[in-house]
């Protein structure tokens, strides 16, 4: 473990204590906005809550946690020491000063704004260059994972990367790419604004920019998921991977095709042709296709698992594997949430179909399910891999982690399938709170509070997730040596550079984002926009 | 190529190269014809639009959705106020001076309004501290006839546009006094409600929503706090009967019209509070 122990637990550490504050707060809107807690607090608490529990959630605890995970498999994928640990000691603390930087305007009532950057909402100045030290710190980490893989590849000429290494720096590559937009909406747009530089923000243009950040940003997170299902699943269930060549490619089309996509957030918006929003709306459509890989890949190796632990017949092998481990209890409930989400996620991609659920609690319930469900299933899954690693010590017993995990499951599909039902219905999200005395709101009520209980679940889980790392540091138990990356059916011996490195990759992606947002930023270049979309700032 | 193992990197490399361009850029290229050409043009004939114009339209260039043609409305509308926030509005007051503005304060405003903006009677609202966007509409709309007052309206009519901002940047900076929390908390709590949370089984939002300083309503909202009694009073009466009618969407005067008279008196009460 080269030393890096400390490094990693700090970064998880801040993640998981984001998390934990986080969902009380998420706990605490849902009560406020169900008949239960009808007149509790007031519509400028609860949009501080959902800022604060946003910011945490969707950057301190992925930021953070991708961040950590990445220098724990550039030390284990690639066997080595992590070269610039002072600059990644540095990177860490920047973030820390970034996020209290975000935290104080958000408890002080001055960044109100949801965690998205939509003018011409505007918060504090201090929020915005906050975040901004988070991502400056995430750049210092893509760097660095950039500088592992490429001086091990200088060490092992012709030899394929490591699969982890591999797909951790694709996440880095893509992360650089995503917050190009985001950056140029802060830098040029929102920070001025916040500044009182500027009278007036062209809400098109930056809604345009976030586009390009938003959908990718959601891949950034997932990947840690997907890196697990690759390399840590089919080790945990007591199998091989089936192919690695399929990993590679899915790490390799997350990276194409989750960037020239965002416009399906827009779908609504009058800035943009229909032709433009259908190009990137086919393009989504080949973001399900590294999710379809994966999942015929890693459920090909659990039934080789399951098959050499004596499971027979065509569904045999489904009750011979290991379920009481916990990484393969996450990897079976992650994907019954992937399956739900993910059909719920070809609504909102498809035109036609996204008229009917754009901006209800249907988008909502979408991203809990899909994030909050499958991925972040995922990360308690390899943080409870990893921590017997990082602290030298083993778990006295499995069944709180199982607990946990199945918590979380219940927790999650009772709090978010209402939810999608709720969107159905037509309620609108990012509001306070429902006027259950209308007739037409009334029938709501019931559902908004079964979907409360889920949340109820999903914090009893949250607690317990951290109770389960915590007691981990004072266990008796000494850790136990065990290999931790599954090794593939048939090991690659040699791949093309392809398949090995990014430069090919990079230039696609650069073609790709010329085609899908050239002409709509240029046009706010071309044409000055008409007075409707331009708002004013105060 | 028996083994791919022993081939040379080159002889692997080619291929991927060549056919990955191939399949990603196809794809879009493919998207394009579908969402820019094909399907525009196939669904605006149907809508009676030329292939020319279709494209454009999809493409973004002319405004519209290609599968229909958008109504006309002859009809020329008729706006409450006259005030739109453009950019050159938006200029006008980010340049106003309020040095200017007081020279014209005390030659015109001073003898009902004060000369710090605090009212010489509780008939006339305090200006001191108010947003001079809502100062700005205010005066702009007794320019154009959109309110009216019998003193308001002439005096309004003599002072140009660039003076109306220089006036309303003078009074938007003056020293305002914070709410006096004690008399705040003697407000009944039925009246607290209706200002924090609204009477959402009337349809009426709080008044906090868009009255509280930075509250990111409409930027014309003026801010509400130590603001005189009978004024509150009489505009939300004026409002109620309709006889006021410069607020865009009618906001005011259908919040005004579900307000019961012990609540326009309340909601006074409310926002008088804490004044000297």
């Amino acid at each position: 473990m080269r030393n890096v122990e400390r490094l990693c637990l700090a970064h998880f550490w801040v993640a998981f204590a984001a998390f934990a504050l986080a969902s009380v707060l998420g706990t605490w809107q849902m009560w406020v906005r169900s008949p239960l807690g009808a007149n509790v607090g007031t519509p400028s608490l609860y949009f501080m809550s959902v800022t604060a529990h946003g910011v945490a959630m969707a950057y301190v605890l992925t930021t953070f946690f991708i961040m950590g995970f990445g220098y724990f498999v550039a030390v284990t994928a690639l066997a080595r020491p992590l070269p610039g640990k002072p600059w990644a000691w540095a990177a860490f603390w920047l973030a820390v000063a970034g996020v209290v930087m975000a935290v104080v305007p958000i408890l002080r009532g001055q960044a109100s704004v949801l965690f998205t950057f939509y003018p011409p909402l505007t918060a504090s100045v201090w929020f915005y260059i906050g975040l901004v030290l988070v991502v400056a710190a995430s750049w210092v980490w893509c760097v660095l994972m950039l500088v592992a893989m490429t001086a091990w590849k200088r060490d092992n000429p012709g030899r394929p990367v490591p699969l982890a290494m591999f797909a951790t720096v694709a996440n880095a590559v893509m992360w650089l790419w995503t917050t190009v937009g985001v950056a140029v909406e802060l830098v040029f747009q929102v920070i001025p604004a916040a500044l009182g530089l500027i009278q007036t923000i062209d809400a098109g243009l930056a809604r345009t920019l976030f586009s390009w950040t938003l959908h990718a940003i959601v891949y950034f997170w997932l990947i840690p998921a997907y890196i697990a299902f690759y390399t840590l699943v089919p080790r945990a269930a007591g199998g091989r991977l089936y192919s690695d060549t399929m990993g590679r490619l899915t790490f390799i089309l997350f990276l194409v095709y989750s960037l020239p996509v965002g416009m399906h957030h827009l779908m609504m918006d009058p800035e943009h042709g229909n032709g433009t929003k259908f190009i990137q709306m086919l393009l989504t459509a080949f973001v399900s296709v590294p999710t379809l890989l994966t999942i015929f890949t890693i459920t090909a190796s659990l039934e080789i698992a399951g098959r050499l632990r004596g499971g027979r017949g065509v569904f045999g092998w489904i009750a011979a594997l290991p379920w009481e481990r916990p990484m393969v209890l996450a990897t079976g409930l992650g994907f019954v949430m992937l399956g739900f989400g993910g059909f719920g996620g070809l609504i909102n991609m498809g035109y036609g179909m996204n008229a009917m659920v754009h901006n209800t609690s249907w988008v909502t319930a979408h991203f809990h399910l899909i994030f909050g469900g499958s991925v972040v299933i995922m990360y308690f899954a390899i943080a409870y891999e990893i921590w017997p690693r990082l602290t030298g010590r083993e778990y006295v017993s499995l069944a709180p982690l199982r607990l946990q995990l199945w918590l979380w499951f219940i927790g999650m599909m009772v709090m978010t399938l209402p939810w999608h039902w709720l969107g159905l219905q037509g309620q609108w999200r990012r509001v306070a709170n429902f006027n259950y005395a209308d007739p037409l709101i009334a029938g709501w009520g019931p559902w908004v509070i079964v979907s409360f209980g889920g949340g109820l679940v999903l914090l009893a889980s949250a607690l317990l997730f951290v109770r389960n790392l915590f007691v981990l540091h004072r266990s008796p138990a000494p850790a136990i040596a065990r290999p931790l990356y599954a090794l593939a059916v048939h090991p690659p011996q040699r791949v093309p550079a392809a398949l090995n490195g990014f430069g090919l990759w990079n230039v696609l992606v650069l073609v790709l984002m010329l085609l899908a947002y050239g002409y709509p930023i240029a046009q706010f270049l071309i044409e000055p926009s008409p007075a409707a979309i331009v708002h004013r700032m105060q | 190529m028996s083994d791919p193992r022993l081939s040379e990197p080159h002889v692997l490399d080619q291929p991927w190269r060549l056919w990955a361009s191939i399949a990603v850029v196809g794809i879009v290229l493919g998207g394009i014809l579908l969402g820019v050409v094909i399907i525009p043009v196939v669904q605006g004939r149907g809508a009676g639009l030329d292939a020319y114009t279709a494209i454009c339209r999809a493409l973004g260039i002319l405004p519209g959705s290609p599968a229909r043609p958008q109504p006309s409305d002859r009809t020329p509308p008729t706006p409450v106020s006259q005030v739109a926030w453009t950019p050159d509005v938006l200029q006008i007051l980010a340049r106003a001076n309020p040095e200017r503005g007081r020279a014209k304060v005390l030659e015109v405003c001073v003898a009902c309004h004060g000369e710090q903006g605090v009212s010489v009677a509780p008939e006339f609202p305090h200006l001191n501290g108010q947003s001079g966007a809502a100062i700005y509409k205010q005066l702009h709309d007794y320019r154009t006839g959109s309110r009216t007052h019998p003193q308001m309206t002439d005096l309004a009519k003599a002072l140009d546009e660039p003076v109306i901002a220089d006036v309303a940047a003078y009074y938007a900076g003056q020293p305002k006094r914070n709410p006096n929390p004690v008399t705040l908390a003697e407000s009944p709590p039925a009246i607290v409600r209706l200002v924090e949370l609204g009477g959402p089984n009337r349809n009426i939002p709080p008044c906090a929503a868009c009255h509280r300083p930075g509250s990111g309503g409409p930027i014309e909202t003026p801010i509400l706090a130590e603001q005189g009694r009978s004024y509150i009073v009489s505009q939300l009466q004026l409002y109620a009967s309709g006889e006021r009618r410069n607020d865009v969407y009618a906001r005011m005067r259908i919040i005004a019209a579900q307000l019961t008279p012990s609540e326009i008196e309340g909601l006074a009460g409310y926002y008088a509070a804490g004044f000297r």
